[in-house]
C-alpha cells in the first residue's frame, strides 16, 4: 500500500518535473534526451578498462580525475546493434540516485546533439509498446520541429541494483559457455 | 477679500476660544497662529488699532500658557515618551522569537526606561505593571521560557492605562488578575523547584506558562529544543567516553589530579547542560558524581576501587538516561524515565564521599624514598622538621639538610608534576572528506608531473615546478598520514571490557598493552574493534581459568591478557595473548565431529584443528554464559578480519595459553601489487598473495581428465587458473609452458595464475569501482595506473571461490 502510494507520488512528481532543459544525444539515428540536471559533464572517448563478471552493457571503468567510475554503453543496454566508436562518440557522465547515495556513471552515446528547452505541452506520455519494450525508463516523448525525442529517466535506465545484481547473471553466462 | 478672510478667521477664533480650556495649554496655543494670521491681515487692511488689540490678545494667551502650572505639560511630555516606550516594547514583543536572548535584553531595556519614567505618582499603576512585566522578562531570560502570553496581557493593560492617562481619567479598573498572570510563572517555577528537590520528579516541562496540564499527554519537543538536545546527546556521549577512559587510568594512579580533573570536567559539562535543558535525572546524577570528584580533586579523598565502580555505574546510568533522551529526539516525544532510579546510586555516591577519608597519595618525599634517593628515616626527620617550619617545602628541607641532591629533588618534582597523557587538541573530520583530500592530492601529483614534462625546457619555470612538486608531495604525505591514528584508542576500550568481564566471571585478569602507539589506518581501526571484543571475551571466558585452578597449576592467580601491536612488512600485527588453559585439541575435534564439521578420519595439523573454531556454529564452551559461548563469534571475527584483507592465526599450547594473531594491511588505501598482463588486459595481483613466479617446463605440466591443468613446482602440484578463461576475455589457448605462472596463496590454498607478462611491482592506491560494482567477488578494486588508465586489483581469495563454483 505504502509502496504503491510512493510510486504514485513519484509518478506525479515525474509528471511535474518533465518540463525543463534536456541534453539530447544520438543513438543509432534515434534522438534521446536526459534532463540537464542529471548531467555532470561530457567527456570524449577515453580508454575503458573492461571489468569481468559484469553484464555486457557495462563497458568497464574509467579514470575520471582520480575517481573510478563505471561506464555503460547505452546502445548495448537498449539492445541495439553495436558500432565502432568514432571521434564523435562521447561519454556523458550522469549523477544517479542509488541506494547508497549519489553515484556517478558514464554513458557511451554515438554523439551529443544539443540542449533543448522542452515544454510540458510538447511532451507526450509514453505509448504502450507492449511486451517487447520496457518503457518504464522512458519519461515521455517530446515532439520538437517534426522530430521525436525520447526522454529518458536516467535513474531508471541505470538502475544500480540491476547493475550489481547482474554479476550473477554474468557468472551464469560463464557457466553456459 | 481680506475682510472676508478676517471674518472667517474671527469665526474660527471664537469657536476655538469657546472650546479652549485654560487647563490645557494646547487648546490655547493653537489659537496663536490664527491670531498671528489675523494680525497680519488687519495690518494689510490698515486696521492698525485692531491689529494692536490682536497683538495684545496674543501676548495674553502666551502669558496664560506660561502662567499655567508646568506639570501638565511635563506630564504630557512624559506621557508621550511613555507612549513611545510602550509602542517600542509592543513592537519588540511581536517580533520576539523564543530563545533570542539579545532581543529579550532589548525588551528589558525598554521596560527599564518605561519604569524610570513612570516613577511619578500619577503613573503608579503603570509603574507597578511595568515592574511586573520586567520581572517576567527577566524570568523568561533566566529560565529560557518562550511563552509571551502574560506579557501580552501586561502590555494590553498598560495600553488601556495609557488611554486613560491621556484623557486625564483615573484608571479605576481591577487589574490584579493581570498582575497575577505575570507573577504565576515565577511562583510556579518556585514550587516546581521545591518539589523536585524533594523527590525525583518525572521530567517537567517548564515551558508551558500559564501551565497547561503537561503530564497527561506525551510532550512534543519543539524544533529548537530538538537541535539542542541532539547536540547535548552527542556531546555527552563523547564526554562519557572520555570519563570511562580516564577512570581506568585513574585506577592505576588514584591520586593523579590531572586525571581527576579530566573526569571532573566532562561531568561538570554534562551537569551544566542537562540543568539548562531541565533533564533533572541526568543533572542530579552528574551533580552528585561531580561532588564526589570535587572532593577527590581537592584532595579530601582518594578514588578507590569502590568509588571507581560507583562512578562507572553512574556513567552507565547516564548512558541509559541519555539513550532515553536520544530516543526522545528521534521520536520527538519525550520518553518517560521513571523506571530509571537514580536516587539509590546518588545515595551510594554520597555515602562514598562521606565515608572516604584521605588515603595514601604520593607526596614528594614518598617519590624520593621510592627512587632510593633518601631513606625512610631521613624523610621522617625532614617531615618532622616541616611540621615545625610549615612554610618550608619538603624538597628545600631535604636539600638544605644535605640529605639529597637538588638534581634528585628536581627529577622527583618532575615526576610529581608530569602530566599523564598529553592530549593534542583534535577535531573531527568526516572520513569522506579525508578520502577526497587523498584523492585530490594524488591527482595533484599526476598533474604536477605532467606540468614538469612540459616545462622541462624552461629552466626558470622548471625550478618553480619542482618546488611545487615538493609541496605537492608533502601535502600528499600529510593527507595520507591524516588517515592514520594510533591504535591506543581501540586498546583502551578493551581495558573497560576486561575489567567488567573479569568481575562478572569472578576471575582476576590484568591487561597489558604493548605498542599501543602504533599507527594504523582509521578504517582499519574500525575493523578491529568488533573482532577484538570477541576474542577478548573468549580469552576471559574460556581461556583464563578461575584463580583456584590457576594456583593448582602453579600459575599466578591473576591471569594476564597481553595486547600487542607492531608493524611488520606493511602490515599491522595485533596479538591477543592469554596465559590461560589453551585450546584443547581433543575437545575441538570431538565437537567438530558432533557438529559434522569433520568426519573424524582426516589427518589434521594443529593449525587446521585450531581453525575449526573459526567455523560458523562452533562453540566449545560447556555453559552458555552471558559473556560468550553462543557459538557465534569466532566465525564473525574471521569474516570481519578477512573483509579487510587481513588474516587470523591461532597458536595455542595446552595449559600455557593461546595467542590470536591478527594481521591487517597498514592502510586500506594502498596495496602493494604486481602489475601483470594477460592478453590485452592488465591486472594487479596483491604482492602479499604472491608466492613465486616462474616459467614452467613442459614436463612439469599435467592435466587431469584432459582439461584440469596442474603445474609442478618442487614436487607440489598446483592447479592452474586461466584468468582469460575465467573472465571470458579471450579464447586463445596458449599452453601452460609458453606462459608465465604466478603462484598465489590464500588461506593455505595455492593456485597458479597463467599470465603473459610481469609488468612491474608498485604501490597502488585502491579505489572503489563505484557503488554498484564493488560487490564483484574476484576484484578488490581499481587503481590508477601510470598511464592514467584504470587497472583492476584481483582478490585472490575471491578468484579461488569463483573457480570452485564452476
Amino acid at each position: 500500500m505504502a509502496e504503491s502510494m510512493e510510486t504514485m507520488n513519484q509518478a506525479v512528481k515525474v509528471m511535474a518535473e518533465r518540463e525543463g532543459k534536456y541534453l539530447t544525444f544520438i543513438l543509432a539515428k534515434e534522438e534521446y534526451g536526459i534532463s540537464i540536471l542529471k548531467i555532470r559533464e561530457i567527456i570524449g572517448m577515453m580508454p575503458i578498462t573492461s571489468v569481468p563478471q559484469t553484464p555486457e552493457f557495462v563497458k568497464g571503468v574509467i579514470n575520471l580525475r582520480g575517481k573510478v567510475i563505471p561506464v555503460i554503453d547505452l546502445r548495448v543496454k537498449f539492445k541495439m546493434a553495436a558500432t565502432a566508436y568514432s571521434d564523435r562518440t562521447c561519454i556523458i557522465v550522469v549523477e544517479i540516485q542509488g541506494a547508497a547515495g549519489h553515484i556517478h556513471m558514464g554513458c557511451v552515446v554515438d554523439a551529443v546533439s544539443e540542449v533543448l528547452n522542452i515544454r510540458s505541452r510538447d511532451i507526450e506520455d509514453t505509448p504502450n509498446f507492449g511486451a517487447n519494450l520496457d518503457a518504464s525508463y522512458i519519461l515521455g516523448m517530446a515532439k520538437m520541429e517534426g522530430d521525436v525525442k525520447i526522454l529518458l529517466d536516467i535513474n531508471r535506465v541505470l538502475n544500480a541494483d540491476e547493475v550489481s545484481s547482474l554479476d550473477q547473471t554474468a557468472n551464469e553466462n560463464y557457466k553456459n559457455h | 477679500m481680506t475682510v472676508e478672510i478676517i471674518q472667517n478667521l474671527m469665526e474660527t477664533i471664537s469657536c476655538d476660544f469657546i472650546l479652549a480650556d485654560p487647563k490645557e495649554p494646547e487648546t490655547l496655543s493653537c489659537l496663536l497662529p490664527i491670531l498671528k494670521r489675523l494680525h497680519g491681515k488687519c495690518m494689510e487692511v490698515s486696521l492698525t488699532g485692531k491689529a494692536n488689540e490682536i497683538l495684545k490678545t496674543r501676548e495674553m494667551i502666551t502669558d496664560i500658557s506660561k502662567a499655567l502650572p508646568p506639570d501638565p505639560e511635563e506630564a504630557k511630555l512624559v506621557l508621550d515618551q511613555l507612549q513611545q516606550d510602550l509602542d517600542t516594547f509592543s513592537h519588540l514583543m511581536v517580533e520576539f522569537c523564543p530563545g533570542d536572548i539579545p532581543h529579550l535584553g532589548e525588551m528589558l531595556n525598554t521596560l527599564d526606561t518605561l519604569i524610570d519614567r513612570s516613577e511619578e505618582k500619577e503613573f503608579a499603576i503603570f509603574h507597578e505593571i511595568g515592574l511586573a512585566c520586567k520581572r517576567y522578562v527577566e524570568f523568561m531570560i533566566l529560565k529560557n521560557i518562550p511563552a509571551t502570553a502574560p506579557l501580552e496581557q501586561g502590555v494590553l493593560l498598560l495600553k488601556s492605562i495609557m488611554r486613560h492617562l491621556k484623557k486625564g481619567e483615573i484608571f479605576g479598573y481591577e487589574y490584579s488578575d493581570v498582575l497575577d498572570i505575570l507573577n504565576t510563572g515565577l511562583e510556579q517555577e518556585k514550587t516546581r523547584e521545591n518539589s523536585t528537590q524533594k523527590e525525583d520528579d518525572p521530567k517537567i516541562d517548564s515551558q508551558k506558562i500559564p501551565v497547561i496540564d503537561a503530564q497527561k499527554e506525551p510532550e512534543k519537543i519543539s524544533d529548537d529544543d530538538l537541535e539542542i538536545l541532539i547536540d547535548f546527546v552527542s556531546e555527552a556521549e563523547e564526554n562519557l567516553y572520555t570519563i570511562e577512559v580516564s577512570l581506568i587510568d585513574l585506577e592505576q594512579d588514584p591520586s593523579n589530579k590531572d586525571i581527576i580533573n579530566d573526569i571532573f570536567r566532562p561531568f561538570h559539562t554534562i551537569k551544566g547542560v542537562s540543568g539548562f535543558l531541565s533533564l533533572k535525572k541526568i543533572n542530579t546524577l552528574a551533580h552528585t558524581t561531580e561532588n564526589l570528584l570535587d572532593s577527590a580533586r581537592s584532595g579530601d579523598l582518594v578514588i578507590d576501587d569502590m568509588a571507581t565502580d560507583a562512578i562507572l555505574e553512574a556513567v552507565d546510568m547516564l548512558k541509559a538516561l541519555l539513550a532515553r533522551v536520544k530516543l526522545s529526539t528521534e521520536t520527538r516525544i519525550k520518553q518517560p524515565d521513571e523506571d530509571i532510579n537514580v536516587s539509590v546510586l546518588r545515595e551510594k555516591l554520597q555515602n562514598i564521599q562521606m565515608a572516604m577519608t584521605r588515603g595514601d597519595s604520593h607526596p614528594l618525599g614518598e617519590i624520593l624514598v621510592q627512587k632510593g634517593a633518601i631513606s625512610r628515616e631521613k624523610l621522617n626527620q625532614a617531615l618532622e622538621f616541616q611540621t615545625e617550619n610549615p612554610e618550608k617545602k619538603i624538597g628545600e628541607i631535604l636539600v638544605e639538610g644535605k640529605q639529597t641532591e637538588p638534581k634528585q629533588v628536581a627529577s622527583a618534582l618532575m615526576e610529581q608534576s608530569m602530566p599523564k597523557n598529553p592530549t593534542a587538541s583534535q577535531i573531527k573530520v568526516s572520513t569522506q572528506k579525508l578520502d577526497d583530500l587523498v584523492d585530490y592530492a594524488g591527482e595533484l601529483v599526476i598533474a604536477q608531473s605532467m606540468l614538469r614534462q612540459k616545462t622541462s625546457n624552461d629552466p626558470s619555470l622548471s625550478q618553480n615546478v619542482s618546488q611545487l612538486g615538493q609541496i605537492v608531495t608533502h601535502m600528499q604525505n600529510i593527507a595520507m598520514s591524516m588517515r592514520m591514528i594510533p591504535i591506543k584508542t581501540t586498546f583502551t576500550k578493551m581495558i573497560r571490557l576486561v575489567r567488567d568481564l573479569s568481575r562478572k566471571s569472578g576471575k582476576t585478569v590484568a591487561l597489558d598493552m604493548v605498542g599501543e602507539e602504533t599507527e594504523i589506518d582509521r578504517n582499519v581501526v574500525d575493523a578491529l574493534y568488533e573482532p577484538m571484543v570477541h576474542m577478548i571475551r573468549n580469552s576471559v571466558d574460556h581461556g583464563i581459568e578461575h584463580p583456584s585452578h590457576r594456583l593448582e597449576q602453579g600459575k599466578p592467580s591473576q591471569g594476564t591478557i597481553i595486547l600487542r601491536a607492531y608493524h611488520k612488512g606493511g602490515h599491522i600485527i595485533i596479538e591477543i595473548e592469554d596465559d590461560g588453559k589453551g585450546l584443547d585439541k581433543d575437545i575441538i575435534l570431538e565437537k567438530a565431529k558432533a557438529t559434522d564439521l569433520i568426519t573424524g578420519n582426516e589427518q589434521m595439523t594443529d593449525a587446521q584443528i585450531y581453525d575449526l573454531i573459526l567455523q560458523p556454529g562452533f562453540s566449545t564452551a560447556k555453559q552458555i554464559t552471558d559473556v560468550s559461548g553462543r557459538g557465534v563469534g569466532m566465525d564473525v571475527v574471521k569474516d570481519g578480519i578477512e573483509k579487510f584483507r587481513g588474516q587470523l592465526n591461532i597458536k595455542s599450547s595446552k595449559g600455557v595459553g593461546t595467542k590470536f594473531t591478527i594481521s591487517l594491511p597498514l592502510t586500506l588505501a594502498i596495496i602493494d601489487g604486481m602489475l601483470v598482463r594477460v592478453d590485452q588486459e592488465k591486472y594487479i595481483i596483491p604482492t602479499m598473495a604472491i608466492q613465486k613466479a616462474f616459467k614452467p617446463d613442459q614436463e612439469d605440466c599435467f592435466t587431469v581428465e584432459g582439461k584440469n591443468e596442474m603445474v609442478r613446482d618442487r614436487g607440489n602440484l598446483i592447479p592452474v587458473i586461466r584468468l582469460s578463461e575465467l573472465y571470458n576475455t579471450s579464447r586463445q589457448n596458449k599452453s601452460v609452458w609458453d606462459s608465465l605462472v604466478v603462484v598465489v596463496e590464500s588461506k593455505n590454498e595455492k593456485r597458479a595464475l597463467l599470465i603473459d607478462e610481469l609488468l612491474g611491482k608498485d604501490e597502488y592506491v585502491i579505489k572503489s569501482l563505484g557503488k554498484n560494482l564493488e560487490d564483484l567477488e574476484s576484484l578488490a578494486g581499481g587503481a590508477i595506473l601510470a598511464d592514467g588508465q584504470v587497472g583492476l586489483i584481483l582478490d585472490i581469495h575471491g578468484i579461488f571461490k569463483l573457480v570452485s563454483k564452476r
